[in-house]
């Protein structure tokens, strides 16, 4: 069965949704839970499901969270892409999505002329 | 696992990448692995104090977020072919630089094309594992951008670094602001270039209530360091100098968290 114009669609919203991320200002406006699990999946990188469930034991008293809790704050990060979940079951891993730092919004013109210029100014520096 | 410490200021010219530095230069004197990560891409500096330059620099952190090489490229071990005298004390212990290029086409492409920050993220958890380190100190570009943002949120301790300026306390505490939102365990500030004249022991007590995190020293503004001008580490140049031995209690300090 071919794809439909709306299932095209809903991929390249997908698309742009993993491509965008989080950023380390969007961690700071999070609940404290969903805070603390990117913050430690930040310093890890990606960790798998039991060792993230480990780690939140060794946690202190007042910062951890049982399993139910856990799980609904991993299933909120990783709808929102800012967690990508990655395998099935006990092979099950998490890994932070950081959003790429945009370029600078000046034409394309003014970053060339500059590259241009620097690299005329050093042909004919004289030599050291 | 080895502790990331970021190095602040809201403004430039606090005396960032010279603290740093001389931090990290205080871990490895003591026997710690210490790497130093310049995240000041844009306006990159630190290198000076170690003695390099464009044409001694190797890879650079640039070419690492481009994928053109691994992190543990570009980790250059300090004293090993540059520096002055009190760089070279640190020739045998176990520091690193991870210096930004200080190439104007590179900075250009950067600022023009952006990056992947998640590259950066894994440089800066790959380093603590590949260099096997104990403390990764980064100098991060003042005011808060991308960067800036991810090394705060990286770390486990903060060094805020403010001089006596009303610009400087207002921009103080934004970044405290800011790192409170991100969690970070431990907050230190560092008062730097500071008039003898003044009552220390006061404007410690000021600035603790003020933003409500504690003051780990209050170095006061030196002619000295002036005039070494980021030549070398003032703190192994200057062993007994009344900003050297404020640096070594900020670091005792520093190194506990």
């Amino acid at each position: 069965m071919s794809e439909s114009i709306f299932d095209r669609l809903q991929k390249k919203l997908d698309v742009q949704k993993h491509e965008e991320g989080i950023s380390a200002g969007d961690i700071a406006e999070l609940p404290p839970a969903l805070r603390k699990i990117m913050r430690m999946m930040l310093r890890e990188v990606e960790l798998t499901y039991k060792a993230i469930c480990a780690a939140m034991d060794e946690m202190p008293a007042p910062d951890r969270m049982n399993r139910q809790e856990l799980d609904q704050a991993l299933e909120t990060l990783t709808s929102q892409n800012w967690l990508i979940r990655r395998g099935e079951g006990e092979g099950v891993n998490y890994m932070v999505n950081l959003r790429r730092k945009a370029g600078s919004s000046l034409g394309l013109n003014f970053w060339d002329s500059l590259d241009e210029k620097i690299a005329t100014n050093k042909k004919d520096a004289p030599p050291e | 696992m080895g502790k990331i410490i970021s190095v602040h200021s809201f403004r430039g010219g606090t005396g960032k990448s010279n603290m740093t530095a001389n931090l990290a230069a205080q871990a490895a004197l003591r026997g710690k692995r210490a790497a130093i990560v310049d995240t000041d891409i844009q306006s990159p500096g630190i290198h000076v104090l170690f003695g390099l330059d464009e044409t001694r620099m190797g890879h650079t952190l640039n070419e690492f977020l481009r994928g053109e090489c691994a992190i543990q490229d570009v980790a250059y071990p300090v004293g090993s072919t540059a520096g002055g005298e009190g760089v070279q004390q640190l020739r045998d212990k176990f520091l690193w630089l991870i210096p930004s290029s200080i190439n104007g086409r590179e900075i250009s492409r950067v600022v023009k094309t952006g990056y992947d920050v998640g590259i950066l993220n894994k440089g800066l958890s790959g380093l603590l594992k590949e260099l096997k380190l104990d403390y990764l100190f980064i100098d991060t570009h003042p005011g808060l951008n991308e960067e800036t943002l991810l090394s705060i949120a990286i770390s486990d301790g903060l060094i805020i670094i403010l001089r006596p300026d009303q610009q400087d306390f207002q921009g103080t505490a934004v970044t405290v602001d800011i790192a409170r939102g991100l969690d970070v365990p431990n907050l230190f500030l560092v008062v730097n270039k500071a008039l003898t004249r003044y009552d220390f022991a006061e404007m410690k007590q000021t600035v603790e209530k003020t933003y409500g995190a504690p003051v780990a020293g209050i170095l006061p503004l030196s002619e000295e360091m002036a005039d070494l001008g980021s030549a070398d580490l003032f703190s192994l140049c200057f062993p007994d100098h009344p900003w050297s031995k404020t640096l070594r209690e900020i670091a005792q300090m520093v190194l506990a968290v």
